[in-house]
């Protein structure tokens, strides 16, 4: 029987790529502690990355639910936390 | 009329009369319930052409700006030149950019941004995004590819903490093409992708690279992409490294086989330590085309070769005193960057550069900054002169007025 050669690049690769699918499987749960952060803190933590923390007075609930899938779009946030950052600029 | 008929009449007036009522009240009610439901509809259609509440919306920025420089050109071994210039808004430092964004339901998102730079009138996005899954976002349209930290997050105007941009990060630029990208939470931490195929950079005959632009040069496509990590609880830490590889030559030309790897990586640092904010951020860029023959513009009769490689870096330091009780001190803040941009040894556009940014921004509100800022640049050529290229060092000084916004 005809033995397959597999070199260690490719084990690499396998070893790597598993790794990150075992971890995005697995791991994308969110601790309790940040489960439990409101809108307002998410707000201050989360804007100011990039920007200054906007004013809740600059726009209307429904550009802010505009504003967020945009914001969603360039900073990568969890759709969890796009809906706590809007629903605290919409009071 | 005798008591028995008396007592009859009674009787059918107390069971018709009530009765009546009680249908006239019941079509009383019925009517009342249709008219408060038509009033209710017609108060949602008002609601919803009110100004300010549609699902479209214009945003966009607005950079406009003074700059007085001087150029000192060394030529090696001859005289220095000086050259000054006091000038508002050029291409460089000019920018109105409104953006029409259009949400159809929670699940699409439109956006058109065209931009004027004083010269011409160009598109920075025509994207239209799909909101798929919580931790998948599927777009497609002409979109900036992503690939580090600067471009696609802190080059607007209203962000930027200093007047212009570090050089050579303006690759790859805006595509044509499709993406997915998103964020999970990981435990304590979050992490981010955000990757692309798009159409591709082109590489020109002295062997610069194109920006990626909207004309596909060949049947190859470029795949790029940015994983980010947040390891931290707060997210005050972002860490990311990209990645990228084009075919780049034009199909019937001699760079047929041309292939662009790009690396990247960034860092983003924002946390209060009260009173102040600070703020760190900084990326690095590694361009490289691989080994190819390039035509001198000097004389056409003769090729040249050289190590194809570019790098491009900055780091950045802000600070801002957000925690004192002074109105007005609390919104000035102090800025520094740093960048690097070194270009193939022997080509003909090769040259060695850094630059200092000293900048003091005031901050008139969360989205309107007025910035005062030096630059200082230094050049150095290491062309190759034989093939077309300028020898010689070239000093920049330069001092901005600008103001920026965001609406």
């Amino acid at each position: 029987m005809k033995k397959i050669k597999i070199h260690n690049k490719t084990w690499a690769i396998i070893a790597i790529f598993s790794t990150f699918i075992a971890i995005v499987i697995t791991g994308c749960v969110e601790s309790q502690k940040v489960a439990s952060k409101g809108g307002a803190q998410l707000w201050a933590e989360n804007c100011q990355r990039c920007h200054n923390t906007p004013s809740p007075a600059s726009f209307s609930h429904e550009q802010w639910v505009t504003i967020g899938l945009h914001m969603q779009t360039r900073a990568q946030l969890t759709a969890k936390e796009r809906d706590k950052i809007i629903a605290f600029l919409s009071q | 009329m005798t008591i028995t008929n008396k007592i009859l009449k009674v009787l059918v007036l107390a069971l018709v009369v009530p009765l009546t009522i009680n249908v006239a009240w019941a079509q009383k009610t019925t009517v009342d319930s249709a008219l408060l439901d038509r009033i209710s509809a017609l108060e949602q259609q008002v609601a919803d052409q009110k100004p300010g509440e549609s699902h479209f919306m214009v945003a966009g920025l607005a950079t406009f700006g003074f700059v007085k420089s001087k150029t000192t050109f060394l030529s090696p071994g001859g005289p220095g030149v000086s050259v000054k210039t006091n000038s508002f808004g050029d291409a460089d430092h000019y920018e109105l950019s409104p953006m029409l964004i259009w949400r159809h339901s929670n699940n699409f998102l439109v956006e058109f941004e065209p931009s004027f730079d004083g010269s011409s009138i160009g598109v920075n996005w025509a994207n239209i995004s799909y909101f798929a899954a919580p931790g998948l976002i599927i777009h497609a349209g002409y979109f900036v590819v992503p690939f580090g930290i600067y471009n696609k997050k802190l080059a607007a105007g209203w962000i930027d903490k200093l007047a212009g941009d570090p050089n050579g990060l303006d690759m790859p630029g805006t595509d044509f093409g499709i993406g997915l990208s998103g964020g999970f939470p990981l435990g304590d931490m979050k992490w981010g992708y955000d990757v692309s195929l798009t159409n591709g950079l082109q590489l020109l005959p002295d062997g610069e690279l194109q920006n990626a632009g909207i004309v596909d040069n060949n049947k190859g496509k470029m795949v790029s992409g940015r994983f980010s990590l947040l390891p931290l609880s707060n997210s005050c830490l972002e860490i990311g490294v990209s990645g990228l590889y084009s075919s780049a030559g034009d199909v019937g030309s001699n760079f047929t086989t041309a292939n662009v790897k790009m690396y990247g990586a960034d860092i983003n640092f924002v946390k209060t330590f009260n009173p102040f904010l600070i703020n760190i951020k900084g990326q690095y860029n590694r361009i490289v085309v691989n080994k190819q023959n390039y035509v001198s513009q000097a004389d056409t009769t003769l090729t040249y070769s050289f190590d194809n490689k570019t790098s491009a870096s900055f780091a950045q330091f802000s600070i801002r005193p957000v925690g004192v009780d002074n109105k007005i001190l609390k919104n000035f803040e102090l800025a520094y960057r740093y960048s690097n941009y070194t270009t193939p040894n022997s080509s003909t556009w090769g040259q060695n550069s850094y630059e200092h940014d000293f900048g003091l921004d005031y901050w008139i509100t969360w989205r309107t900054v007025l910035k005062f800022t030096y630059a200082h640049s230094h050049a150095l050529s290491t062309a190759n002169i034989p093939a077309g290229g300028v020898g010689g060092t070239t000093n920049v000084n330069s001092i901005y007025l600008q103001f920026s916004i965001e609406f």
